[in-house]
């Protein structure tokens, strides 16, 4: 479906020089730089999958994006999406995808979406019955019946985005990408449109891209996720992977009856890779790498030990995750 | 070519509804347009006040090619009205989403753009035409209208790849303005006699902007003017010449917004 | 207060400096127009020595001066208002501690300096390698041009604040901007000399203040208002800078109110 190889883009930056000086040489002659926005980049996504592609600003999602799209030419590396080549077969790929740059509309400010649809429909040579009925069923399941009628200016935010959603589906595409989507909508908009995708994805195998800053919509809808840093895809796998890889792993805070040391409790567990640290004179914190096999046993053996009033478990949670990569910039690319 | 046809209607309609939600604002156009129509010809009117004729052109000659000016330009800004084409689609991004559409990426910029109402510049350049051709006597053969008619079509496509060629110089630089509205003020030499000018810029208005070509050369051949019966046949092959050349300076700018071109 | 709006001055005059297409073109573009007018008067004096009190030397300084004065005061601040009010983000303008109008105009003002130096004074300069062409002989005369365009720039740029602010009411006015362009060009005198328009309509335009804009600092230049006229003319500007802010802060206080009532 989606088979990338070795894909890089370079750009030319202009170097605007400092002050009224500057400015007028760079009248007649610019300083420019060569900067590699997407770095040797490799992947494949089969028919189906929902994935996510996060990363920092300017780390080469969107320029990504814009070569997935066919906007952008790569300056090297292979690209087959759908059969297509993008940038080559432009106008042909471009009718198996569909696009919501959640900062760009696509409908008409000054006209109702349904007229936009209409449109829309000519545009991609959408026809007949089925052509309506696939319209009809958009309408319905991203609840948009009731405002579709009115001028794009007189809608909210989250009125519009849904009937964005549905413009880019009007052609009823393979692949869906989604930049942004979410931005600045409300949770209710945020559950009905991750509801929707979802369905859309079971129901049409409809594959979906996403680009997100907000991590809550990856936990809501993606198996699967690559992370970009710095122009270089430094993460391709499970969300659960990404968790080990770069989570805090899992702490569990133990609630003693007597006061425990530290050194009390590391005695009992023996050299098992885990932080301990004190929270009060009676609690214990525990901190474990890799939980699935460990937790079990950390658990055990601590109970079995001392006497436990109350335990507390403390999963860290993809945002924490996200910064995490974030700050640290170790590069290690996992198999995909 | 059918689909964009197909498309041309659709957007046609689309247009009119949204315009019709201003009515105020397309009404101050119309007018708006009319006036600057109109204060070119109070320019000749004025002058020729004190004037009887402008080299060997009498007022009535100049006001029949300032009418004959007004038709092509005309027809022209219907189709091809991006001059903010800059700011929406380069800098504002919207290029982005015209090359997600499955349709010519010009004929789609062309579309969103069109401006229908630009008719009334048609008329208005008929009636001063038909004035001028009243007290000038003119008479015309059947065949004229069909010549006139292959002479706007002319004209119109030397603004046409002129102002692509422009408008595709934005994917080239980051340029805010650009240089459209400066070309612009120079058209605007188109609607007077060449002759007037000195040589050089007489050959720029006939060779590199060929505005010549959308005034005074075609206006000649109805004018009688026998002298320039050449240039006003060759309206037609400027036409077709400067839109190739348009519309390959617009390929070369899409390539090279795709990154493909440097 | 005053070190705000130089700033804004600075930042417009690079903001104009980064854009370098329109620095090439301008000076060529600016040229051309110069020079077609003066073939196209050159066509029309024909043999005649004198039309409407000028002769074909006052007639070639007079286009070109008047096009070099036009690069000073022309501005586009009215459709940067438009956008402005449109995109919402005049709100945000609103809430600063300075006067948005005050700032448009220096804004303008960075602009007009610019273009003054950038295009008209090489554009000048080049002009009268080709065309019978003499700069004001005395420093008086300098002085008295420069007041009076000084001067021009305020009372076009006044204008255009107020067509500006009228998009508060009219919301889209784009029609309404383009028709002032073209009848600030005809009736400043840009095109034609205000002299050789009928009587009738010359009685008009005296009560009008679009001649101030271009045709009063534009004959001061040319020579033909005499030093003893200048002082004249120049208070004649004067006392329309000051009917102008009249309807401006009308407008201003207007648009205000509308603005808190919607709320932008």
């Amino acid at each position: 479906m989606i088979e990338i190889k070795g894909l890089e883009k370079e750009f030319r930056i202009h170097q605007a020089r400092p002050g009224l000086a500057g400015a007028f040489r760079d009248l007649f002659n610019r300083e420019y730089k060569t900067v590699k926005a997407v770095d040797d980049i490799s992947f494949q996504v089969e028919a189906g999958e929902i994935f996510a592609l996060i990363g920092e600003n300017g780390a080469g999602k969107s320029t990504t994006i814009k070569m997935m799209t066919g906007i952008l030419t790569p300056s090297g590396g292979e690209m087959k999406i759908n059969g297509f080549v993008p940038y080559k077969q432009r106008e042909e790929y471009v009718k198996s995808i569909g696009v919501v740059f959640g900062q760009r509309s696509q409908l008409w400010w000054d006209l109702s979406p349904l007229e936009s649809f209409r449109l829309l429909k000519s545009v991609y040579k959408v026809e007949g019955k089925e052509g309506d009925a696939w319209l009809d069923r958009l309408v319905e399941e991203l609840e948009i019946n009731s405002f579709v009628s009115q001028p794009v200016r007189k809608l909210s935010l989250g009125q519009r985005m849904r009937c964005e959603v549905a413009a880019s589906l009007i052609h009823r595409p393979q692949l869906l990408f989604l930049d942004e989507p979410t931005v600045g909508l409300d949770v209710l908009v945020k559950q009905k449109i991750r509801e929707f995708l979802r369905n859309l994805n079971e129901t049409e195998k409809m594959t979906v891209l996403l680009t997100t800053h907000d991590v809550s919509d990856i936990e809501a809808l993606c198996k699967r996720v690559l992370v970009m840093d710095k122009g270089k895809l430094i993460f391709d796998g499970l969300l659960a992977d990404l968790r080990e890889k770069w989570g805090n792993g899992t702490e569990v805070v133990f609630q003693f009856k007597a006061k425990t040391t530290v050194e009390q409790v590391r005695a009992v567990l023996g050299d098992m890779p885990c932080e301990l640290s004190r929270e009060n004179e009676y609690s214990i914190r525990i901190k474990i790498q890799r939980s699935q096999e460990m937790l079990p046993y950390v658990l055990s053996t601590v109970m079995s030990s001392f006497d436990v009033s109350d335990v507390k478990m403390v999963e860290t949670n993809t945002e924490d995750i996200v910064r995490n990569i974030y700050s640290t910039k170790d590069e290690v690319v996992a198999h995909g | 070519m059918k689909d964009i046809f197909r498309l041309f209607t659709e957007y046609l309609g689309q247009y009119f509804k949204s315009r019709l939600a201003y009515r105020a604002n397309f009404l101050s156009e119309l007018v708006s347009n009319l006036v600057f129509e109109v204060i070119n010809l109070v320019f000749i009117l004025v002058v020729f006040q004190h004037v009887s004729t402008m080299k060997d052109w009498t007022r009535d000659e100049i006001i029949f090619i300032y009418g004959f000016f007004l038709v092509p330009y005309a027809v022209f800004s219907m189709f091809f009205s991006f001059w903010d084409f800059n700011e929406k689609y380069i800098i504002r991004g919207e290029m982005d989403r015209i090359l997600t559409r499955p349709i010519n990426n010009l004929a789609q910029v062309c579309l969103e753009s069109i401006a229908p109402d630009r008719i009334f510049g048609v008329i208005t350049g008929l009636i001063i035409m038909g004035y001028a051709a009243f007290q000038l006597k003119l008479t015309f053969a059947w065949y004229d209208v069909l010549l006139f008619i292959l002479l706007v079509i002319s004209s119109s496509l030397i603004y046409a790849g002129v102002y692509t060629g422009i408008a595709a110089v934005s994917f080239f630089s980051d340029s805010r303005t650009g240089i459209a509205p400066m070309i612009w003020n120079i058209q605007n030499y188109g609607r007077y006699p060449v002759d007037v000018y000195n040589k050089v810029i007489r050959i720029l208005l006939t060779w590199i902007l060929p505005f010549a070509f959308v005034g005074v050369y075609p206006a000649a051949y109805f004018l009688r003017k026998e002298v320039y019966y050449g240039y006003a046949m060759l309206t037609p092959v400027m036409g077709i010449v400067f839109f190739c050349i348009g519309l390959l300076v617009w390929k070369l700018g899409v390539r090279k917004y795709s990154g493909a071109g440097s | 207060m005053g070190k705000l709006y130089l700033e804004l001055i600075r930042i417009r005059f690079l903001t104009m400096l980064a854009y370098r297409v329109n620095y090439y073109s301008g000076i060529i573009i600016y040229n051309i127009n110069i020079g077609a007018y003066y073939f196209l008067w050159g066509a029309i004096y024909g043999g005649q020595k004198n039309l409407a009190g000028m002769t074909v030397e006052q007639m070639t300084a007079y286009v070109a001066i008047a096009w070099m004065s036009r690069a000073f005061y022309f501005n586009n601040i009215d459709q940067e208002i438009a956008q402005e009010v449109r995109d919402g983000k005049v709100a945000i303008e609103m809430i600063r501690p300075y006067n948005y109008l005050t700032v448009k105009a220096a804004q303008a003002l960075g602009e007009g300096i610019f273009r003054f130096l950038v295009f008209a004074l090489p554009g000048m300069i080049l002009v009268s390698f080709f065309l019978p062409f003499s700069f004001p002989s005395t420093w008086g005369a300098w002085g008295n041009y420069l007041t009076s365009l000084l001067l021009a720039f305020v009372i076009n740029t006044e204008i255009n604040l107020l067509t500006g602010v009228l998009t508060f009411f009219l919301f889209r006015n784009e029609g309404i901007m383009f028709a002032k362009r073209v009848v600030v060009d005809l009736l400043s005198g840009l095109i034609l000399p205000i002299s050789f328009f009928p009587i009738w309509a010359q009685a008009i335009m005296n009560y009008l203040p679009f001649q101030a804009i271009n045709y009063y600092p534009s004959m001061i230049f040319a020579g033909a208002v005499g030093p003893e006229k200048a002082g004249e003319v120049i208070l004649l500007q004067i006392i329309w800078v000051v009917i102008l802010l009249l309807p401006i802060s009308l407008l201003w206080r207007l648009a205000r109110r509308k603005m808190i009532v919607q709320g932008g």
